[in-house]
């Protein structure tokens, strides 16, 4: 398992169903562990199997929903 | 707002706020060739494009949303 944690800033959500919405369908994404999105902090924490997904297919899935994502630190 | 071009396809997407509404802005900018109305009180997105059904269908899918066709809409 080589489970890593990145932070993604995403721009453009505005309410609860915003979050739920990116949290449902980055989540049902191949190698995706866990995902916490906050309306407040405007991120998304993604737990995530590095051998399934890299830091740009994160923001890529993101930025293709229509939301400004960028990379923060990440912290493996 | 309404749809009142000559022929245009509707959709019902699920928006329920701004941000919503934006990210599909954005996805259908970014296919490119698209005129379009949103009408987020009723949920509806009038498009004028040269592209199919099925490929409208696809962009509005990857906001993550509930989105159905609803069929053509002329003008009255």
């Amino acid at each position: 398992m080589e489970a890593k944690s990145i932070v993604v800033g995403v721009e453009g959500m505005t309410c609860n169903s915003c979050v739920q919405t990116i949290e449902q369908h980055v989540g049902k994404m191949n190698g995706i562990h866990n995902i916490k999105v906050s309306l407040e902090d405007k991120n998304a924490v993604i737990i995530y199997d590095s051998k399934l997904q890299t830091p740009a297919t994160l923001q890529e899935a993101i930025y293709d929903m229509g939301f400004e994502a960028t990379l923060a630190d990440a912290n493996p | 707002m309404a749809c009142v071009d000559l022929l245009k396809h509707e959709f019902f997407v699920d928006m329920t706020c701004e941000g919503c509404s934006n990210a599909v802005t954005r996805v259908l900018h970014r296919l490119g060739g698209v005129q379009f109305d949103i009408d987020l009180p009723n949920k509806k997105v009038c498009i004028d494009s040269e592209h199919n059904v099925d490929t409208l269908l696809e962009t509005l899918k990857k906001t993550g949303k509930n989105a159905s066709y609803l069929g053509e809409k002329s003008a009255q």
